[in-house]
């Protein structure tokens, strides 16, 4: 497969990036790219992690990059990388890369090398798990067209995470412009996309409903709707329908783990029933006995995914869902795994900062359904001393905000009698909704 | 008994404190609800405090046409939900 830059410079036009107001052309980041890989020819063939400052200086190392280092790491802030063997993207200083390699000063050497992309997603013990992709998987789903060209994009995730590099890799490999509003409020949010007359936008269904919260949201001339990260359900596609009825509104089904499974594209939650039989879909999918979701992806699937794996090459997704006549519907994580907003939360982690407080004695944590943002996080405490109520409340929630990302801290902590176990011992999470 | 008005408003404080929001110093009728302090997550945790003080979840239970922009809508959708029971 051609590297991301010459599959840019095969482009018959490319786009404008636009990130805090400064405009970056394509054009002129390639021409950036080739400077760093010549600056740095002792990089080819290593492995090198981005760790993200701006858009356009993102953009810029994925290009020169691509093809040329065996491994990309794309860094998020706060995460260390895995092994020392590996750059460290920006520079400290030059003297930080320690040149063992002979140099290979041609560009056109770009291509040679079979790039394998790794993503971070959260661990069940909040240590980071990285899984790898390769250009190919990545882009399995991106298509170009002149339609597709005259587009511009909202960024509305942070690029390193999977849902983020979709879009920025659609925008470019499709020579569409792209807006970054990932880092502002809901309504400064809107008046950016409103500034640059946005006409494609991909968010979880909770960002959906923030914009919508503005009111400003038909305002805009949008013709591509996407909505992915969380369960899309049918009154929100309803409503994207009734504001923009000649848009096109499809949900993907993806994870950082096992890539773009599918897209739906026909305006209802869940997909066709009819897909479990369609052999001629770019992914298998079945339901298994315990009504998980099972994915057979044409491409390679990442190490981390090898357990979950059937002799058949079908990965368990471990999302439950149920058949209702024509439809296959999402019900939620069966691992117990809690879904705020597009955001992963293990119930294991924050039960560990809440069994830190001395007069807890056993703690659950699980999910309550939210029709703002999909899920929130609860939990269930069994303290030694009732007399204490009051301060282990206070005390548990000073210890989560300060171990705890903010949509981590239980939104709710009831004091309970009992906490109920399965018959193996193990903590019964089900979802207060199930 | 509170009214619903003023019910909503020490939810609002009280969701405020516990998320680390700080609150605009007074919501009127017209205040937006995206200016009144609370981010994403202080508003799902308002409407499941409200749900657990009130018995009830407008946005699961009415067929929304918009959502909800200032306070004042916000409270309607209440009272409507509180009137359709």
């Amino acid at each position: 497969m051609l590297s991301l830059s010459n599959q840019l410079t095969n482009l018959p036009k490319t786009g404008v990036i636009t990130a805090a107001g400064q405009h970056s052309s394509i054009t002129v980041l390639i021409t950036k790219a080739e400077q760093i890989r010549e600056q740095y020819p002792q990089f080819y063939q290593r492995s090198i992690a981005i760790r993200y400052t701006n858009l356009a200086d993102f953009v810029t190392a994925l290009i020169a990059f691509d093809g040329c280092c065996s491994a990309i790491y794309l860094r998020p802030p706060n995460v260390t990388i895995p092994h020392n063997d590996i750059i460290d993207w920006p520079l400290e200083s030059d003297a930080a890369v320690v040149d063992s390699i002979p140099p290979r000063l041609k560009s056109e050497a770009v291509d040679s090398v079979a790039t394998t992309w790794f993503m971070a997603t959260s661990g069940t013990t909040g240590e980071p798990k990285w899984c790898s992709h390769s250009l190919l998987s990545l882009t399995a789903n991106t298509k170009h067209s002149q339609k597709l060209q005259a587009l511009c994009w909202a960024l509305l995730y942070q690029p390193y995470r999977f849902a983020g590099l979709q879009v920025v890799l659609q925008a470019l490999l499709s020579g569409a412009d792209l807006v970054d509003v990932a880092d502002y409020e809901p309504l400064a949010q809107m008046a950016f996309l409103k500034h640059a007359d946005v006409t494609a936008l991909s968010a979880t269904p909770s960002l959906w409903r923030q914009l919508l919260m503005t009111r400003q949201l038909s305002e805009l001339a949008l013709s591509h709707i996407t909505l992915g990260g969380e369960i899309a359900d049918q009154s929100l596609l309803d409503t994207l329908k009734r504001l923009f009825p000649n848009a096109n509104v499809r949900h993907i089904y993806a994870s950082t783990e096992a890539g773009v499974g599918f897209i739906v594209s026909d305006g209802r939650a869940g997909f066709p029933a009819k897909w479990l039989k369609d052999q001629t879909l770019t992914v298998a999918l079945k339901v298994s006995d315990e009504q998980h979701l099972l994915i057979k992806p044409q491409h390679h699937i990442c190490q981390s995914l090898a357990l979950q794996t059937n002799e058949l090459g079908y990965v368990d997704s471990l999302d439950k869902v149920q058949v209702i006549d024509d439809r296959v519907l999402f019900l939620g994580r069966a691992t117990g795994t809690i879904n705020v907003g597009g955001n992963k939360v293990h119930p294991e982690k924050v039960e560990q900062v809440l069994l830190q407080c001395a007069d807890i004695s056993q703690a659950k944590v699980y999910a309550k359904k939210s029709a703002l943002l999909g899920e929130l996080v609860v939990a269930d405490v069994m303290i030694i001393d009732a007399k204490v109520e009051q301060e282990v409340k206070q005390q548990v929630l000073k210890m989560c905000k300060k171990q705890l990302q903010r949509f981590e801290i239980p939104t709710k902590i009831n004091i309970v009698k009992n906490i109920d176990h399965d018959p193996s011992g193990k903590l019964n999470r089900k979802p207060q909704y199930d | 008994m509170l009214n619903l008005e003023q019910q909503i408003k020490d939810a609002m404080q009280q969701v405020a404190e516990l998320s680390d929001c700080q609150l605009v110093e007074s919501i009127n009728p017209d205040t937006q609800l995206l200016e009144c302090g609370l981010d994403s997550l202080g508003y799902a945790m308002l409407v499941a405090q409200l749900e657990e003080d009130l018995g009830y979840d407008p946005f699961t239970e009415l067929a929304l046409d918009t959502y909800p922009s200032t306070f004042a809508e916000f409270l309607a959708m209440y009272q409507q939900c509180a009137n359709n029971r």
